[in-house]
């Protein structure tokens, strides 16, 4: 037999449809019957019964058997096999026998000695029997229903209870099948991993899902949270540039340019303008970070892009003079002093940019007004700690 | 258990020893020191006062109220007091160890503890010396000799109830088969003169079966109770009913591990008496990750002990043949490298697993290679074991153990009737018990490849006990043959689920064992006479109405050993084709019998059967196990008088009545291919998906098989398969096979048309 590889069986491709039943008939191809019961598609085909049907034609059913026939003789993949076999098993394990009709002749024995279905086997009386009856009863209601109680109480392993001690089962064990060679805890950790991204999709398909009214809030939401993105750069800048402006002052030795340290002051002096990391305030410290960081990609690539000379920037020759390092392109502008502490990790800034961005330009709104008393909406700095004249915290209040 | 490494290591010293005394005897005999009168242990108490010249070191010894003193004195005796012979030298070499075993001094305690109770539960770590010593202290206080009732001492496993009888037998100064013995299912090694008897938990039930009281006994003793076979769990139920029956039957639970409260307060809080083990601490480490291949880390963790931590042998555990076999050779093959590449130490790497050839197992007691050189990197030896290594056997020089946390266990499923072995985490008192391990001589390590979180969150307390992981027709069957009637009360110490016990009472009634009203009938009285599971027992009682009881008979047998073909690695397809010589194109049952008859053919022509074996890629043990078990059955069949008669080989339903017979007990274990093109069965009324094992010898694609087992791993397999013919299922079970009782779907169909076409048939018959 052909392997087909469309799986749906209406499509007549299988004019050999061989099956026990021999000299079937030919497929009428003038006549335009498509039979589309949708009770009979492929799903329920496997599974349900080859009965009669009500208000079915003979050449409906016909051709419902033909399709059906076809559905089985069509040769599944392994992946199916296995699905299908564990999905078969699953159900199997999830249905109680004690719901099974016709009653098995079994349970009818055990009633004959006393036995109610949903209470334990073992000894009438004593200590561990009245706990038991309990679990009976909370485990009676759901298997009076029709075929399926669960039995998974415990989706790890599926090991119900503890190995003895407590209470006699009512349930068996479940059967768990460990495939491969994974240590204990491997699957745990990746159920934990799977349903953590579960839930991140579920919430994703929940914003998908989102109606117009919604998708509006949306927008506005996004160009909002753009237009905060922009002015916590700027708060930033501020902050930068008057915590500059502040060392300058307090230092006096420097004229208040600050910023432009440049050529003239030394390699040591670069550093100090940009203190560590860790020292910035975490309101501003990503602002330098990102700086730094374009910069020190901007020179790489340079560098990359320079002689020899410079693509080895970081050796130091004490023998040289300023002259010397001058000719050799090693001037302070190129010789950028290797950041280490640009790859060290920042839980601190971490946490901070982690922080919704209406948060964030709050934060460093407040900063500015504590440290400096400035206030990014009205762009005035004020001369002490009152403020005064300053309408309040936020942007509406200068509005 | 701590002795049965060294019993093991000694045996070849102790035949020697045994020699001796039996020439000892026959001397003793020509020299006439006892006269005409022999001397006989049964009639000890009539020789009031040594008038013969020979007094017995048991005189000063009144039943149950013996002291340690009196014992031990009588055990120094130059005479044997049980034989009348004079003690070996072999004998006092042994005492001697014996005395410095840690349960030694506690023996006066335990027998104020014995006299003063009917039950004790007495708890001793592997390694006290309670399997061994136990029994002989009650020996010499219960004497046997005087009452006639006998000791009988369960094990678990045949093995350990042969090898310690053995060594009892040897500590005793006796012969084995004598004054102490052993019975294990199709073999009984005792005689009228045994006093003490090792046997397995199943044969002391089988026992109990025609003698409901245990009357033969004076003493029960349960070993390894902590295991919690199904064997023993019923034991401890009905042993428990019988003590309120008998006063005078006393009851020792003996378990290794300290969780000896529940045995305690199932026996009316029986008193414990607990033994410590020699231990020494045992350090544990744990992963700090999960593991994604624990097999790999295991290789790895041996491998990084033996480069970086001081001498000492390792025990890996892990759970199966086929991956201990693995581990071995990985493990070999890097050390080699290792010992290329680091000077490291030489390591012999040693697999234990049950099917292994006893020779084979015994290697794990060889010494650990001695270094390259004076004053090398020091040799190991690892042992890769499956959890046979947990409890049941102690191996000495055991430092380091790496724990992967797996295990086989067997698992039944009632709502599908699957029972199979499953790789499953174990529990913690098991995780425990490995590490235990470790700490035999000298402090140890214990390597755990998983968290410390994993342990303590997903291990289970403790392993669930047999009885909830079991099919229990055959209990039932067992209980119901045992007198019991209501079987939903019945005291189990943890009963099973109710639709386990649903699940075997209708099994047995469909294979008319048991009555609509539960009682047994007579083919269930006569199966219940069988040491086989119902089906095939009743197979084998109907076999006679198909015309081939003999054949059948030797299938049973076949069915009840492990496999017989050997597929080595290095050698699949030589293997695969000697297999093809037997193989009967309708199905492995026939192949099987085949296997079997050149087996015996050969045997007549005189040829050297393990020769003959070992070119056909048969397993030369097992099919003489399979031998001994078929006249072991086929002497239960004499007795009950069950006919042994064949089909004419010439006729040509010869193999058809055997395939037909096979149905008698087998018709619940049917599978209906599920499409004329598909490799894929479905199982008769559990319709579960199921292949047909690879190992089967049958290609064609039969629309319909019976099958021996259902075998779950990653896949669903039915193994050992032989065609059938679906009309043979309408007729030899009816009642299984009515329709009416069947689901709605295409096995359903198949079977309605079958029955169609049988009817016309007959009716066209019947028109003529």
């Amino acid at each position: 037999m052909a392997p087909q590889s469309d799986s749906k069986p209406r499509q007549q491709q299988t004019q050999q449809a061989q099956h026990t039943e021999e000299e079937e008939e030919e497929e009428d191809y003038m006549t335009m019957n498509f039979a589309d019961d949708p009770a009979t598609g492929i799903s329920s085909s496997i599974s349900t019964s080859r009965g009669p049907r009500v208000g079915e034609t003979s050449l409906q059913r016909h051709q419902r058997l033909r399709r059906e026939a076809e559905a089985r003789a069509r040769p599944k993949s392994k992946a199916e096999l296995a699905a299908e076999a564990e999905a078969r098993r699953e159900e199997a394990l999830s249905r109680s026998l004690m719901a099974a009709r016709p009653q098995s002749k079994g349970l009818a024995m055990m009633a004959k000695m006393g036995f109610t279905p949903g209470s334990a086997l073992g000894r009438r009386s004593g200590p561990g029997s009245l706990s038991s009856q309990k679990r009976a009863e909370e485990e009676g209601a759901p298997s009076a229903e029709p075929g399926v109680t669960t039995s998974s109480k415990d989706d790890d392993g599926g090991r119900t209870g503890g190995g003895g001690g407590d209470g006699p089962v009512t349930e068996p064990l479940r059967i768990a099948i460990k495939d491969g060679r994974e240590g204990i805890g491997l699957e745990s950790e990746r159920k934990r991993k799977l349903r953590e991204a579960a839930e991140a999709a579920g919430e994703r398909a929940k914003r998908a899902r989102a109606d117009e009214t919604e998708y509006r809030e949306r927008l506005r939401r996004e160009r909002e949270e753009a237009r905060w993105a922009g002015q916590l750069a700027a708060a930033q800048k501020v902050a930068e540039r008057m915590a500059a402006a502040a060392a300058g002052d307090d230092a006096g030795l420097r004229d208040g340019e600050g910023n432009d340290v440049g050529t003239t002051t030394s390699l040591v002096g670069e550093t100090a303008a940009r203190p560590l990391l860790k020292s910035i305030p975490v309101e501003w410290r990503g602002l330098v970070r990102a700086r730094e960081e374009a910069e020190r990609d901007r020179r790489m690539r340079y560098d990359l892009e320079q002689g020899l000379a410079s693509r080895l920037p970081t050796y130091e020759d004490p023998e040289e003079d300023e002259d010397d390092k001058r000719a050799l392109g090693k001037t302070a502008r190129t010789m950028y002093v290797t950041a280490d502490d640009l790859d060290e990790e920042d839980p601190e800034l971490d946490e901070f940019e982690a922080l919704p961005v209406d948060e964030r330009l709050r934060r460093v709104v407040e900063f500015l007004r504590e440290r400096h008393n400035y206030c990014f909406w009205c762009k005035f700095a004020y001369p002490d700690k009152e403020m005064d004249g300053c309408p309040g915290m936020t942007e509406e209040d200068h509005d | 258990m701590a002795d049965s490494s060294k019993g093991l290591k000694r045996s070849s010293a102790e035949t020697e020893g045994s020699q001796d005394s039996k020439r000892v005897k026959t001397d003793g005999g020509s020299n006439g020191k006892m006269g005409g009168d022999k001397y006989n242990p049964y009639l000890a108490h009539l020789d009031e006062g040594a008038h013969n010249g020979f007094k017995s070191p048991l005189d000063e010894l009144e039943r149950h109220k013996t002291t340690a003193l009196q014992a031990v004195k009588a055990e120094d005796s130059d005479t044997n007091p049980w034989t009348g012979r004079p003690h070996s030298q072999q004998y006092f070499k042994i005492l001697k160890t014996r005395r410095d075993l840690p349960v030694h001094k506690q023996r006066q305690e335990f027998l104020d503890q014995y006299h003063q109770n009917q039950i004790l539960v007495f708890v001793g770590e592997t390694g006290s010396g309670k399997t061994t010593q136990i029994p002989q202290y009650v020996l010499y206080d219960e004497l046997p000799h005087l009452t006639g009732k006998l000791i009988a001492c369960t094990q678990p496993r045949r093995v350990a109830a042969m090898s310690v009888a053995q060594r009892v037998a040897n500590e005793l100064d006796v012969e084995l088969g004598e004054e102490v013995g052993y019975s294990i299912r199709f073999e009984n090694k005792t005689s009228s003169k045994t006093l003490l008897k090792y046997m397995t938990d199943g044969q002391l039930l089988r026992e109990a079966m025609h003698d409901h009281d245990m009357t033969r006994y004076g003493c029960i003793i349960l070993d390894e109770a902590h295991e919690r076979t199904l064997a023993t769990d019923i034991l401890m139920a009905l042993l428990k009913e019988i003590s309120t029956r008998r006063k005078d039957l006393k009851i020792i639970v003996m378990s290794a591990t300290l969780d000896a409260q529940k045995f305690q307060s199932y026996f009316f809080n029986a008193p414990l008496l607990a033994v410590p083990g020699r231990t020494h601490p045992v350090e544990i480490f744990y992963t700090p990750e999960p593991e994604r291949d624990y097999v790999e880390a295991a290789v790895r963790t041996v491998l990084q002990i033996h480069a970086s931590e001081p001498e000492g042998d390792i025990l890996l555990f892990l759970t199966g043949e086929e991956e201990i076999e693995d581990a071995c050779r990985r493990i070999s093959l890097e050390v080699d490298e290792m010992i290329r590449e680091s000077d490291a130490g030489p390591m012999s790497v040693y697999p234990l697993y049950g099917t292994l050839p006893p020779h084979q197992q015994q290697r794990i007691f060889d010494k650990a290679p001695e270094p390259f050189r004076k004053g090398g990197r020091p040799g190991r030896k690892c042992i890769v074991a499956t959890n046979i290594a947990e409890t049941s056997l102690t191996i000495d020089g055991i430092v380091y153990v790496v724990d992967p946390g797996f295990s086989k266990q067997k698992i039944y499923n009632p709502r599908t009737r699957v029972e199979s072995l499953l790789v499953s985490p174990i529990s913690k008192a098991s995780a425990q018990q490995r590490a235990g391990r470790a700490g035999r001589t000298r402090p140890g390590k214990c390597f755990r490849l998983y968290t410390e979180k994993a342990f303590k969150k997903e291990l289970i307390e403790q392993t669930y006990p047999e009885i909830l992981r079991s099919n229990l027709s055959n209990t039932i069957l067992e209980l119901k043959k045992l007198g019991v009637q209501d079987l939903v009360h019945f005291d189990f110490m943890d009963p099973p689920a109710p639709e386990t016990m649903m699940r075997a009472l209708e099994e047995l009634n469909y294979l008319a064992c048991l009555d609509d009203d539960g009682e047994l009938t007579r083919l269930g009285d006569l199966a219940s006479q069988f040491p086989l599971d119902p089906a095939l027992a009743v197979m084998l009682i109907s076999s006679p109405e198909f015309y081939c009881s003999n054949e059948i008979l030797s299938i049973t047998s076949l069915l009840s050993v492990p496999q017989i073909w050997v597929r080595p690695n290095n050698a699949r397809k030589r293997a695969d084709e000697m297999k093809q010589q037997f193989a009967h194109p309708d199905g492995d049952h026939l192949t099987l019998l085949n296997a079997y008859h050149a087996y015996k053919g050969a045997e007549q022509n005189g040829e050297d059967m393990k020769k003959w074996c070992h070119e056909h890629f048969l397993s030369y043990r097992h099919l003489s196990s399979a031998d001994n078990v078929r006249a072991q059955l086929k002497r239960i069949m004499e007795t009950h008088e069950i006919e042994l008669i064949s089909t004419p080989f010439q006729n040509k339903e010869y193999y058809t009545n055997i395939r037909r017979a096979l149905l008698a007990g087998f018709f619940m274990q049917v599978a209906m291919r599920e499409s004329s093109n598909s490799k894929v069965y479905k199982t008769v009324k559990d319709d579960q998906l199921v292949m047909i094992h690879p190992s089967t010898v049958v290609t064609s694609p039969y629309d319909w098989v019976v099958y021996n087992e259902f075998v779950l791993t990653t896949k669903q397999y039915v193994r050992t398969v032989t065609n059938i013919r679906p009309e043979w299922l309408l007729e030899i079970a009816p009642i299984y096979y009515d329709l009416d009782t069947f689901e709605k779907g295409e096995i359903k169909s198949a079977l309605t048309r079958v029955t169609e076409k049988v009817r016309r048939r007959q009716a066209m018959k019947g028109g003529r």
